[in-house]
């Protein structure tokens, strides 16, 4: 060694350093990427969510609404409002299915919303349709009716007899998302549950 | 000159490594945490409007008789005998809607319905507001009809005559206020701060109104 290299130090790597720094990228990759796709698919369920959350609120305001007529007693059923607010869903929930959720009188059509029954949980539409679908239901509480009130109660009665209808709007289900299997909430891979509705008092007026 | 691995070496890179998780860490759980706020954020503004809307869903005169009650979240219950119906149509739509994330929350307790409103302005002095005593102040809502700025100050129960002479303008406005507390989740391992989320929604009644 001599010349312009003269007080250079050389490093040499040594077989057993190159199977360390191996060894910590093993250990590392996998710990980075675990926090690079958690935090992409939290940025992604916010999105999803967010988008959810205002295409509930759109839907509670249709499915409240007279629907063609403002002395009409039908609301828009799960169909007509999924139609309304599948686009800006379809946005959001990219490799998400979204369908009604509707059980259907002796026409096929979707049968009265105080008739329906929402899914309680993520699970049970996932039984019923598969992975990675959310479903959009609505469902109605009709008041109980108006009777003759007893003797020192005044009337209305029974108390909140003349309200106007409650309707509820839900989507609920599983969203694609990057989570692999097993490490989703109760998810069986690459999906994350999903639950947001909206309630609101129908703005028909009362028959 | 050959360089050979001494002892201290291995120390430094568990070191690094001690370091480096637990900040790594530290960042993914308050990138969750802000992704929760932000969606809670969405969710509290979405029933604050609802609310506001359902307020004027109601008969104009009806009020709610006695005995009647609704709503609260965490078991605790409004008695709203005695206000207008449309107060518990705004909670009813309010708690309806507020359904998920509640866990994380500690809300801001208000009164449901402060006042109904009344006409006045500058040339006009308006009355006192039509004030609704009774109404429970351990709502998470609160939804009042008009206001108006004097002297700076907002003072809610007017109706602004000049916006809509001469009945006023019926504008209710909703606020909703709560801090996200992640506590009592897996996060709190690394989120130390308790964000404040407020929301605000104003309606117009309907053109059809009963």
């Amino acid at each position: 060694m001599g010349g312009e290299f003269e007080g250079v130090v050389r490093l040499r790597r040594m077989p057993h350093a190159r199977g360390q720094a191996l060894l910590e990228f093993a250990v590392v990759l996998p710990l980075f990427l675990l926090c690079l796709i958690g935090a992409l698919d939290a940025g992604l369920w916010a999105v999803q969510t967010s988008a959810e959350v205002s295409a509930v609120q759109e839907a509670a305001m249709i499915a409240s609404s007279a629907g063609s007529s403002p002395v009409s007693e039908k609301a828009p059923d799960a169909r007509a409002v999924t139609a309304a607010i599948s686009g800006r869903l379809h946005s959001a929930l990219f490799g998400t299915a979204i369908e009604s959720w509707c059980a259907t009188d002796a026409n096929g059509a979707c049968a009265p919303d105080n008739t329906q029954q929402c899914p309680l949980t993520p699970a049970q539409v996932q039984a019923a349709d598969g992975p990675r679908v959310v479903v959009v239901c609505v469902s109605e509480a009709d008041p109980p009716a108006c009777t003759k009130p007893p003797p020192g109660q005044s009337s209305p009665w029974p108390l909140g007899c003349d309200d106007s209808p409650m309707i509820t709007v839900r989507v609920i289900g599983f969203v694609a998302s990057l989570v692999p299997p097993g490490f989703g909430p109760g998810a069986g891979g690459f999906e994350l549950p999903t639950d947001i509705s909206a309630t609101t008092h129908t703005l028909r007026f009362a028959p | 000159m050959r360089r050979t691995r001494r002892r201290g070496d291995d120390a430094q890179a568990v070191l690094e490594t001690a370091l480096v998780i637990p900040i790594l860490l530290f960042l993914v759980c308050n990138f969750i945490a802000v992704m929760v706020q932000v969606t809670v954020q969405e969710q509290l503004n979405s029933a604050t409007a609802l609310a506001a809307q359902s307020r004027f869903q109601a008969p104009e005169s009806a009020i709610d008789a006695v005995g009647t009650r609704c709503c609260g979240l965490h078991g605790v219950t409004l008695i709203t005998a005695g206000l207008p119906t449309g107060c518990r149509y705004a909670a009813e739509t309010f708690y309806g809607t507020m359904t998920t994330y509640v866990g994380l929350l500690h809300w801001t307790a208000a009164t449901l319905c402060t006042s109904g409103g009344d006409s006045g302005d500058a040339s006009n002095p308006p009355r006192q507001p039509v004030g609704y005593n009774g109404s429970p102040t351990n709502a998470e809502v609160s939804c009042d009809i008009g206001s108006i700025t004097a002297a700076g100050v907002v003072v809610r129960g007017y109706v602004d005559r000049t916006l809509n002479p001469p009945a006023g303008l019926e504008v209710v406005t909703c606020n909703a206020s709560a801090s996200l507390d992640f506590s009592n989740t897996p996060l709190a391992w690394g989120v130390f701060w308790t964000p404040t989320i407020h929301a605000q929604a104003e309606a117009l009644p309907p053109p059809f109104r009963q």
